[in-house]
């Protein structure tokens, strides 16, 4: 008898071939960051709330060192490696992984759980792409017509910055979201500061990046209703997928 | 932020819509609502303002302000438009900084002679409609003018400071080893050289946690005559910082945590002073300003340049009456804007800044959906996820299920700081004590999964001494706990070019578990070879009812002509623990109706 995959691993195995499809290589970065990586760069100043010693954990006698909050920090790593090669713009990268918030637990959050951010970065990216890419994504993933839309939002390391909502529709959308909207992701136009720290000038080129929780996705897509299951290892759980 | 209907009323002549209907605006072109309420006779929304926004808008006249570029509908007053001049000087007071990086503007004003006592009844509706007690009508007008203009304001009682011939002095400093400060609300604090402090100068006495409450001393009493009214500007950091340190955080310290501007300050305290003549009576007898000099942001703006970032057609025109509508002060040259950003929007600093202002007013439906382009090159396979890839399917065939458990754990090379829930701060360096403890958790629920034998993998991250990395664990009834390196498992191919396409998970909702205990039953019965065995099945589900939650068939032979057919039963209840006896009565019916239809239970 077959074995069963994860959730999170089939979901990631799905967006990774949507992704893989269009042009964004897959990074995976490391889970301990410098606050370089998760937080400068990406133009978080040292005094922002998200620094607090309450929201992210800091380790233990290695100043400057953070478990990531997100898995934007991985962008960057990617970044180096394609100028080591002395690889141009564009670029196009998605990442996958655990993240950490130090926060209490309930059913919708944990302190470890999954995210996917991604980038593009080009002469013509604009806001307008960003909406074609979240569509074509969440409309592949979600195995129905997806439409896509945009509220305003803050976020440090994009300008501007919008909360994304996804809407799908469609006799094979997954029945508890079918037609409704529902708030999915974080994204927005790259800060100049970001792509300045990226070591790419703000004036030639710009991008869109945008992030969300895996583990929230999943619970969409299937319904699952405790976000603590993921970490469960319950077969009765895992052997449903 | 809790925003009155009626006050935000009181900032336009033409009638506002709905309080759905703001609470839809602001969501679609400013704010998340995160409700909204009826309040005797007011409506109340509670918007959650973004951080980059706390400068202009933890306050009415803020959004009141984001209404009226929204909607495109002219404020009827605007406080933060001009306000007189802070003349004359005190001939009482006089305030001095120490440190202005931490307090870049303070302005002060005396009122004498006023009378303290109850508000009047509009001034505790407003204040009560968004959750403020009131408590008289000095404090509450001050606490008015902070929740209408979001300028922190603050009013001592002069009478209680000491004087040298008449002159009070108050100074803005740091505190000094082993001082205390009583505050309002009867707590003491210890304070520390970080934390910056108003202080009766004279008597060298700590009056105030600056930017984050007042002190006891100089509270505001029905026996008050002669009143001092702050209105200064506080480095946010710093004001951030003491919040933190004495774990008191108030509507004040947070208003100043986000970074406002030093101008306010006069707008704040002219308008404090007027309301409180207004409720309170007396004369004002000057003020003291300690101001900075104002800095100019002009932004450049190619109309042009709005376009390409939000992927949009908007003509010249269209970005101009935005700009209109916000009442910017700018300048035309065909498509280029030169943009004054207004002294309160701290948050307008370069051009993408402005982009998101037209974006979100134009609203970002109006963004249209652009495919994108192929990429002109092929997207880079990731080895290591391939390679996970790899060994999730050479597990799944061999009957391994994936567990993914947490990465904290009781001992560890590495430590966090802090956690919140303080169990398990280290991180793991093995997998094998988590799969262990997931054997033995899934073993004794191995007949409800209709498994012969519990296996699991997990590929997950553990911590040496200072490396990271990834680990392939294994582990089943038969063998003990495995891990290898994730590069070291054996067989891993060299240099893959593409990923595998594997179909997407089959699975289309998830059932959810149950709470409850379950109870497995078995059942075999022989039947001729002409029966159709999905009948036979069909029939035990049907009898058993809707307490089964699983069945399948885990035996069959044919003997002598005939078929043996074993069926296994999980019972299970979401309400509640079935009973042996029950789920026997249900076992008794679902032989009986097997013998009816001809068939043996053996």
């Amino acid at each position: 008898m077959q074995g069963h995959l994860h959730p999170i691993s089939h979901l990631i195995r799905e967006a990774n071939a949507i992704f893989y499809d269009m042009g964004f290589t897959l990074e995976e970065g490391s889970l301990i960051e410098s606050e370089r990586y998760n937080f400068d760069v990406l133009n978080v100043p040292k005094d922002h709330p998200a620094r607090d010693m309450q929201d992210t954990f800091f380790i233990q006698g290695e100043p400057g060192m953070v478990l990531r909050t997100h898995t934007t920090s991985a962008h960057l790593h990617y970044l180096e490696e394609q100028k080591k090669k002395n690889m141009l713009p564009p670029y196009r990268g998605v990442a996958m992984g655990k993240v950490f918030r130090n926060e209490a637990t309930d059913m919708t959050h944990e302190a470890e759980f999954f995210q996917i951010d991604g980038f593009v970065i080009s002469e013509e990216a604009s806001l307008a792409e960003l909406k074609g890419t979240l569509e074509h994504f969440f409309t592949k993933l979600m195995h129905g017509k997806t439409e896509i839309r945009f509220r305003p939002s803050f976020f440090p390391f994009t300008e501007p910055s919008v909360e994304v909502d996804m809407r799908v529709t469609g006799e094979n959308a997954p029945e508890k979201l079918r037609d409704r909207w529902i708030e999915i992701m974080g994204a927005g136009m790259l800060h100049p500061n970001v792509l300045r720290n990226y070591g790419i000038d703000p004036e030639k080129y710009r991008g869109f990046a945008f992030g969300g929780g895996l583990d929230r996705l999943a619970m969409l897509r299937w319904g699952i209703d405790d976000v603590r299951l993921m970490h469960s290892a319950d077969l009765r759980f895992i052997n449903q997928f | 932020m809790k925003i009155s209907r009626s006050w935000l009323q009181s900032f336009f002549d033409a009638e506002l819509p709905s309080v759905e209907k703001l609470a839809e605006t602001l969501t679609f072109h400013a704010f998340e609502i995160e409700s909204f309420e009826q309040a005797r006779g007011d409506e109340v929304l509670d918007v959650k303002i973004t951080p980059n926004r706390g400068h202009d808008c933890l306050s009415h006249r803020g959004i009141a302000k984001e209404l009226s570029v929204i909607l495109n509908v002219p404020l009827s007053r605007d406080p933060l438009a001009s306000h007189p001049p802070l003349t004359p000087d005190s001939n009482v007071l006089t305030v001095s900084v120490e440190n202005r990086e931490l307090c870049p503007a303070y302005a002060a004003a005396i009122v004498e002679n006023i009378a303290v006592g109850p508000s009047p009844g509009w001034l505790k509706e407003r204040l009560e409609s968004i959750g403020q007690r009131s408590i008289n009508n000095v404090v509450d007008a001050t606490n008015f003018m902070m929740f209408e203009l979001g300028q922190p304001l603050h009013a001592f009682d002069m009478g209680k400071l000491a004087d040298k011939d008449g002159m009070y002095e108050i100074a803005v400093r740091n505190a000094k080893a082993g001082e205390k400060l009583l505050s309002l609300d009867g707590k003491e604090y210890k304070l520390s050289p970080e934390t910056l402090c108003i202080v009766d100068a004279i008597a060298s006495v700590p009056i105030g946690i600056a930017g984050v409450k007042g002190g006891k001393s100089a509270e505001i009493t029905k026996d008050t005559h002669d009143i001092i009214i702050e209105s200064a500007n506080f480095n946010a950091a710093a004001i951030r910082r003491t919040a933190q340190a004495l774990k008191l955080r108030t509507d004040a310290s947070v208003l100043f945590e986000h970074e406002l501007s030093p101008e306010i300050t006069g707008y704040g305290l002219t308008a404090a002073v007027e309301l409180i003549v207004k409720v309170a009576g007396g004369v004002v007898e000057g003020f003291f300003d300690i101001y900075a000099e104002p800095e100019e942001r002009k932004i450049t703006l190619f109309a042009s340049d709005a376009n390409k970032i939000l992927g949009t057609e908007l003509t010249v025109n269209e970005i101009e009456q935005v700009l209109k509508q916000f009442a910017f002060v700018y300048e035309r040259e065909g498509e280029r804007f030169t943009v004054t950003s207004p002294f309160e929007r701290l948050d307008l600093r370069i051009k993408e800044d402005l982009v998101e202002e037209i974006g979100r007013i134009v609203g970002f439906d109006k963004v249209p959906v652009t495919e994108l382009p192929p990429f002109s090159r092929k997207a880079e396979v990731n080895k290591r996820f391939y390679w996970g890839e790899q060994i999730r399917q050479e597990l799944i065939v061999k009957g391994y299920s994936e567990v993914i458990t947490s990465v904290f754990t009781e001992k560890g090379e590495r430590e966090v700081l802090n956690k919140a829930d303080s169990v398990k701060p280290y991180l793991r360096a093995t997998l094998l004590e988590n799969l262990t403890a997931a054997l033995a958790k899934n073993l004794h629920m191995k007949e409800s999964l209709g498994l012969q034998e519990i296996k699991l993998f997990e590929i997950g991250t553990v911590w040496g001494k200072s490396e990271e990395s990834t680990v392939v664990g294994t582990i089943s009834e038969k063998e003990g706990p495995v891990e290898v390196l994730l590069e070291e498992w054996p067989g891993l191919s060299d240099t893959p070019s593409l990923y595998e396409k594997v179909p997407p998970s089959p699975t289309t909702h998830y059932e959810p578990l149950s709470p409850y205990p379950f109870i497995v039953r078995d059942v075999a019965i022989w039947v001729s070879v002409q029966t159709k065995e999905e009948e036979v099945h069909e029939l035990v589900k049907e009898e058993a009812g809707r307490l089964l939650s699983k069945s399948w068939r885990f035996d069959r032979f044919e003997k002598e002509g005939k078929v043996s057919l074993a069926y296994r039963l999980v019972f299970q209840s979401f309400e509640r623990t079935l009973t042996d006896e029950e789920v026997n009565n249900i076992m008794e019916k679902i032989s009986a109706a097997l013998l009816k239809r001809g068939y043996t239970v053996r």
